[in-house]
């Protein structure tokens, strides 16, 4: 691991004033010289492996804002401060009442400790587990842009058939993000310059020829609040996650839907994908070709079809595009049957 | 010779052995200019960074390398063993501790973030006149261990578990210690363990 | 008595916690990469990113410029150091420093030594080698492999076993079948990581590694080191899991020791998890084809069965099942023929059950097919084709309980409740499958030593040579010497993992408990000697009774004439404070060598298929259910039974807890496990704990064990046969059945996984 200089401010303008002095013009923050760390799960396991390798850490931890690690949970809305560790907002109960599909999507990641240590913020930002961009000697566009993409002829089993490039076809493997996406979320941010709000739609970004940039993000922004809208679909909502093992993996495939339902018809539903693109993947065409319909098994297998309509095997993880289906295709009907 | 407890034989090598020597030697030379306060903007990334740690009640000042896990600042720093490395990247378990009651695993923390918190190792369980916890007697009960490896980490993990209030049925035992992988697969006796131990955990 | 500590049946010993137990659950049992050594310096690796090749420079100035950095052993700095041999002490006879070609991915091509574990790693992930690269074969189906017979090319594997004529009988066969199975490459994977830490004294080396063969690897590394073996101690006290990979030692211990030598001082290098995928040793992966014939009846009349092996260039590892799938049924003809492909891969080694886990495997998975041909009850069809001698040399089997096994498990099991037809049972969402397989594991044991002492106030101290890798050995040794010599337990301790105790054997191949137990047997029997003989004494407490049966209890030798003597009142008129006896056992059979073998660390196992008078084998018969997700087809394993009996149960406890760890890896050898290779390169790409998955506590719900008893004289003198290998044979192929049963979809390949169902 690369040597790197520790700094724990006091307040997100000293953070965001310390990465923005080290920050450099087009360079992204997956690549800048001063990265921001918070529960560590995802970057000290990248460090350690050589691909992030910042030369200064600026610990958010030390942070006095009380709001950053406060869930407030209101009639219309939940906010999580960006320090909120996962562990606490899956044991919310009133998370788990208002909006089980973003307790589910907690609960199903990763393990016990990993939960209690990654912050929120942290854990959307998670990077791709994609093998080739793990191992450095490698060629990874993601981490060596222009070196080309070893996944793409290689062993591709766990890679994404949604939203790739000719460049990259990494999954993205995070859980929390499908059902920030699919309930339009918005990630809170501040820099110097100001605050801003993005839509959590538009945080990540497709590989395309820069799989390198992940996000929407400056080097300098430091995430403060994720606020979720609730709505009459919210408490009809569900995260389903079909994995290798009973727990402890990352997802082959994942549904997270939520459903306005008025008596069989489906009034709204909204549906994001998880284990199978190359970002957080609201299916709107899914959605579009429930809206207005009963929901039986023929509108979701329909849906599913819509679903996956573009979807781009490679040789190991065709498998994908039918068990994609049919975890949505499972997930539209629990999430139907369930009792609200 | 090879039945000698550890404790003995580390307390004893510690005196003239690793801390003295391999970690003390080249760390305390610099420790002294590490722990003087600085202005930030002048540390250089390999200075030795002054860190205070409590752990199992005691406090401890180490001079560390920034990049040193707490993991390694626990075994190779402390002589604190216990704690085990199973793969550096949080994927196994073995190096589960407590960080302020709540378990997380070392092999990804700093331990210069873990400044000021009060850390329990599985050798911060056992009450002073040698009285086991009762998740350490559980597990000699229910042979939930076979090379014993995992073990300091499936304890502290478990015990973890309790606290957070996810350990009341077999079935979320065995979801929330998930996380803790035993290669000899020891787990229904893990499971037993803990369904023995949850009550006396939460008195204790 | 709680499910953990079953109560023991007949020819079994009690449930007595693992002595260990107390030091295991504090974080007091010391592991080798936590003795504390004074001095220490840190050692990283740096490995190849090419697999076939040769290395034309090792750019080492970055690496040495990191501050800390002490020195940096690479490619020509082991001049004067011997090469490593591929055997039973060694793992591979790739030599990496020694010279400049790459055999596989992930082979050693430097080891940096510096102040710190940070400035190690950091330098190491800094160095850079230049290739002249070929082109990989990475395995079976790619370019430019070798395939050869593997009869005859190890000591282990001398000849294909045939019986009659299988193309007749065959042909004449009213139902067959006619399959191919394969098993993938598999990584240990022991929690423990691999580490070794050289200390030299002067002229004295000792080397703190984890081990499963300290006085193998003691004789193997002053061999390669060229000094003499009086001068080496391998210390390895406790091993966290081992699973046969710490079985064989591989180049990096005399590499550590040469960097310990060069700095001056005490080196600990501990291997990374990524970094011992090419580092140490894997189970090969294997391809079958399996031909059976039989009769309208369902008995057999005709059995092939043919392996393919994938192993490195240099290296003949022989997996070679067909010694224990061509002893299995009563056949009527058999013919089996293993082929090695070499490939660019690092030399494969023992894991779990090395030959019968996949090749066991594939014959149970036929059988099942074969039960399906014939319109029989699997479980049926095995009793009908259980033999009365094994096919192949006619001789019989020193004991066989499947056929107990089979029964104890189905009842528990509730077989009898299993709905024949395909796809029949169903539990709301979830399709519902049920199987069965035997497990077979042969019963050895090798020479050993061990050296017993009991004092006059009736402490015991039990020394031997072997390894405590979870199997409880340390538990049972002391057991046997308690019993034997009529002391409690917590009187008894127990030395074990150190080259300067008296030589044990491998711990590998299931033989420890046997060979372990029968010498501190021989020790006790010895002590026993000389207390009787001064106890009955003209002076002796016992004067008198030269005649009466003599026993030892409570620290009492007890005559069975009524009277009892106190063992301080014996060594009273002794005049002595201790006994000490130093015993060796030579299972029947050995060589006259056998015993010289063993100082010089090399074992030399008996029993199996290779004793003149009988096979010896443990069985055992399992039975899973799965339950496969209509939708979503996940595969779950959720409740497992298995009977196993293996002779005498030395402690109901530490045997069930080995039999219930091995079903659990078999329910990661049907679901989980796999290394995957990138074919264009040959290398490993999942290598961590995160993409090579093994079972969490989540995939194992119910799981019952059942102990058999079982006598049998003939397989050692402790009576004992070896069950660490026992539990994880068949295991994945009553899931293979199972998945059948639920979906009708017959699966060959292993690891079974969604992709085989979803489409």
């Amino acid at each position: 691991m690369r040597p790197f200089v520790y700094e724990r401010p006091a307040s997100v303008s000293a953070a965001a004033a310390i990465a923005s002095r080290f920050a450099a013009e087009g360079v992204p923050p997956t690549e800048a010289a001063a990265q921001f760390i918070a529960g560590g799960t995802n970057l000290a396991d990248y460090m350690r492996l050589g691909v992030a390798q910042p030369a200064r850490l600026v610990d958010l931890n030390g942070l006095g804002d009380r709001a950053l690690r406060q869930i407030e949970v209101g009639d219309d809305s939940i906010r999580f401060g960006a320090l909120v560790r996962m562990g606490e907002a899956a044991d919310t109960g009133e998370i788990k009442r208002r909006c089980p599909m973003l307790a589910e999507s907690l609960k199903f990641a990763a393990s016990g400790q990993i939960r209690n240590m990654a912050s929120l913020a942290g854990n959307v930002l998670q990077r791709t587990r994609c093998e080739y961009f793990r191992e450095t000697s490698w060629p990874c566009n993601k981490r060596e842009p222009g070196s080309g993409c070893a996944a793409m002829e290689g062993f591709n089993r766990q890679h994404a058939v949604l939203g790739t490039s000719n460049a990259c076809i990494a999954t993205y493997h995070g859980d929390f993000a499908q059902a920030l996406i699919a309930l339009g979320a918005t990630v809170e941010v501040e820099a110097r310059r100001g605050m801003r709000k993005i839509a959590f739609s538009r945080l990540h970004r497709l590989p395309r020829d820069t799989p390198n940039v992940e996000t929407e993000l400056a080097p300098d922004e430091v995430i403060t609040a994720i606020e979720v809208p609730l709505g009459a679909w919210s408490r009809r909502s569900r995260y389903v996650k079909i994995r290798d093992r009973e727990s402890y993996a990352f997802a082959l495939a994942s549904a997270a839907v939520a459903l306005d339902m008025d008596g069989d018809t489906v009034s709204q539903a909204r549906i994001a994908l998880g284990g199978v693109a190359t970002v957080p993947w609201r299916a709107r065409a899914a959605e579009e070709a429930l809206s207005g319909k009963a929901l039986d098994d023929e509108a979701a297998e329909a849906a599913a079809e819509a679903a996956f309509a573009e979807a781009k095997p490679r040789e190991h993880n065709a498998f994908k595009i039918p068990l994609g289906k049919r975890t949505l295709v499972r997930a539209l009907l629990e999430t139907r049957d369930m009792k609200v | 010779m090879s039945e000698t407890p550890l404790a003995s034989l580390s307390r004893r090598s510690f005196m003239t052995g690793s801390v003295s020597a391999a970690a003390a030697g080249p760390l305390m030379a610099t420790s002294a200019k590490a722990a003087a306060p600085q202005p930030a903007a002048s540390a250089e990334p390999r200075d030795l960074s002054a860190i205070s740690l409590r752990i199992n009640k005691q406090p401890y000042n180490l001079a560390l390398d920034n990049r040193t896990s707490l993991l390694d600042a626990l075994r190779d720093h402390v002589g604190l063993t216990g704690t085990k490395k199973g793969c550096d990247h949080g994927q196994c378990g073995a190096c589960t501790v407590l960080v302020d009651g709540k378990r997380v695993l070392s092999c990804l923390s700093f331990a210069v973030m873990n400044k000021g918190h009060e850390i329990t190792t599985v050798e911060g369980l056992a009450s002073a006149d040698g009285n086991l916890h009762p998740m350490q007697q559980a597990f000699i009960d229910n042979d939930a261990f076979q090379c014993g490896y995992c073990t300091p980490g499936q304890i502290m993990s478990a015990i973890g578990c309790i606290n957070e209030g996810h350990a009341g049925s077999e079935g979320d035992i065995r979801e929330y210690m998930s996380g803790n992988l035993c290669r000899c697969a020891a787990y229904p006796n893990i499971v037993a363990a803990i369904m023995q131990a949850q009550d006396e955990t939460r008195k204790a | 008595m709680n499910q953990a500590a079953p109560a023991p049946k007949e020819n079994m010993g009690n449930p007595v916690p693992r002595i260990d137990a107390r030091l295991k659950v504090t974080g007091q049992a010391g592991y080798s990469a936590d003795l504390p050594t004074a001095n220490m310096a840190y050692g990283a690796l740096a490995t190849s990113s090419i697999a076939k090749g040769s290395i034309t420079a090792v750019r080492l100035e970055k690496a040495r410029k990191v501050p800390g950095v002490l020195d940096i052993v690479s490619v020509g700095d082991m001049d004067g150091i011997d090469k490593p041999k591929f055997g039973n002490t060694g793992a591979s006879s790739i030599a990496p420093l020694h010279d400049k070609a790459i055999f596989h991915d992930g082979q050693i091509i430097a080891l940096v030594v510096a102040e710190t574990f940070e400035a190690a790693e950091e330098a190491a992930a800094l160095i850079r080698a230049d290739y002249a690269e070929e082109t990989p074969s990475a395995g079976f189906d790619s370019r430019g492999t070798e395939m050869e017979p593997a009869a005859g090319k190890s000591p282990l594997f001398k000849e294909d076993v045939k019986a009659g004529d299988f193309d007749a009988a065959y042909a004449a066969a009213a139902v067959k079948i006619d399959e191919k199975y394969s098993t993938p490459t598999q990584h240990h994977n022991p929690i423990e990581l691999f580490s070794t830490t050289a200390v030299w004294q002067g002229d004295q080396l000792t080397v703190y590694e984890p081990s499963q063969n300290v006085t193998g690897w003691k004789a193997e590394l002053a061999r390669q080191l060229k000094i003499d073996p009086a001068n080496v101690r391998i210390v390895s006290p406790y091993v966290g899991g081992a699973f046969g990979s710490k079985g064989p030692m591989t180049a990096r211990t005399a590499i550590v020791a040469v960097a310990a030598r060069s700095v001056g001082r005490p080196v600990r290098c501990v291997v990374s998890r990524i970094q011992a995928y090419g580092t140490q040793t894997y189970r090969a992966e294997t391809r079958h084809r399996i031909r059976i014939g039989a009769n309208q009846d369902g008995r057999i009349t005709a059995f092939a069965h043919e392996g393919w092996e994938v192993t490195s260039r240099p290296d003949p590892y022989v997996v070679g099942g067909t010694s224990a799938t061509g002893r299995m049924y009563d056949y009527g003809s058999v013919l089996t023929h293993v082929s090695l492909v070499h490939a660019d891969r690092n030399t494969p080694g023992y894991m779990r059950s090395p030959p019968e886990t996949p090749y066991v495997y594939a014959l149970e998975n036929a059988m099942d097919e074969m039960a399906v041909a014939l319109g029989m009850d699997p479980v049926e069809f095995r009793r009908v084709n259980e033999p009365q001698k094994e096919p192949i040399g006619g001789k019989p089997f020193s004991s066989r309980s499947l056929v107990k096994c089979y029964d104890q498990a189905a009842e528990a099991f509730g077989w009898s409740k299993r709905e024949a037809a395909v796809g029949s049972m169903r539990d709301g969402d979830w399709l519902v499958g049920m199987g069965c397989a035997t497990a077979i594991y042969p019963t050895a044991a090798a020479p050993c030593a061990a050296r017993v002492r009991l004092t006059t106030d009736g402490e015991v101290r039990v020394q031997c040579g072997s390894h405590e890798i979870g199997t409880g050995v340390r538990t049972v040794a002391a057991q046997m010497a308690a019993e034997r010599l009529g002391i409690e337990m917590d009187k008894v301790s127990v030395e074990m993992g150190d080259s300067a105790l008296p030589p044990a054997p491998v711990s590998g191949g299931s033989i420890s408990t046997a060979s372990v137990c029968s010498a501190v047997l021989k020790a006790c029997d010895a002590v026993r000697a000389k207390l009787f003989a001064a106890a009955v004494a003209e002076a002796g407490p016992l004067a008198g009774s030269g005649n009466a049966k003599l026993e030892m209890s409570q620290e009492k030798i007890v005559a069975d004439n009524g009277k009892s003597a106190k063992l301080s009142d014996v060594f009273k008129t002794m005049q002595i404070g201790a006994i000490e006896e130093y015993a060796e056992f030579a299972p029947k059979g050995s060589s006259p060598e056998a015993l010289k073998k063993l100082y010089a660390g090399q074992s030399e196992f008996h029993g199996g298929d290779q004793d003149k008078d009988s096979v010896k084998y443990a069985f055992g018969a399992e039975f899973v259910e799965v339950r496969i997700n209509s939708h979503t087809r996940e595969i779950r394993v959720p409740r497992i039974v298995g009977a196993f009996a293996a002779g005498r149960i030395m402690n109901t406890r530490t045997a069930r807890s080995q039999l219930m760890g091995g079903m659990i890896w078999g329910i990661g050898q049907a679901l989980h496990e796999a290394t995957e290779i990138d074919k264009r390169h040959a290398r490993y790409v999942n290598r961590d704990l995160q993409d090579y998955l093994v079972p969490v506590n989540a995939d194992v719900k119910q799981l019952e064990v059942i102990l058999v008893p079982e006598i049998d004289h003939e397989v050692n003198p402790a009576g004992v046969k070896g069950l660490g290998e026992l539990g994880n044979v068949g295991t994945a192929a009553a899931v293979a059945s199972a998945v059948y049963h639920a979906t009708g979809k017959r699966i060959r390949d292993l690891p079974i996984r969604i992709d085989h169902l979803i489409v």
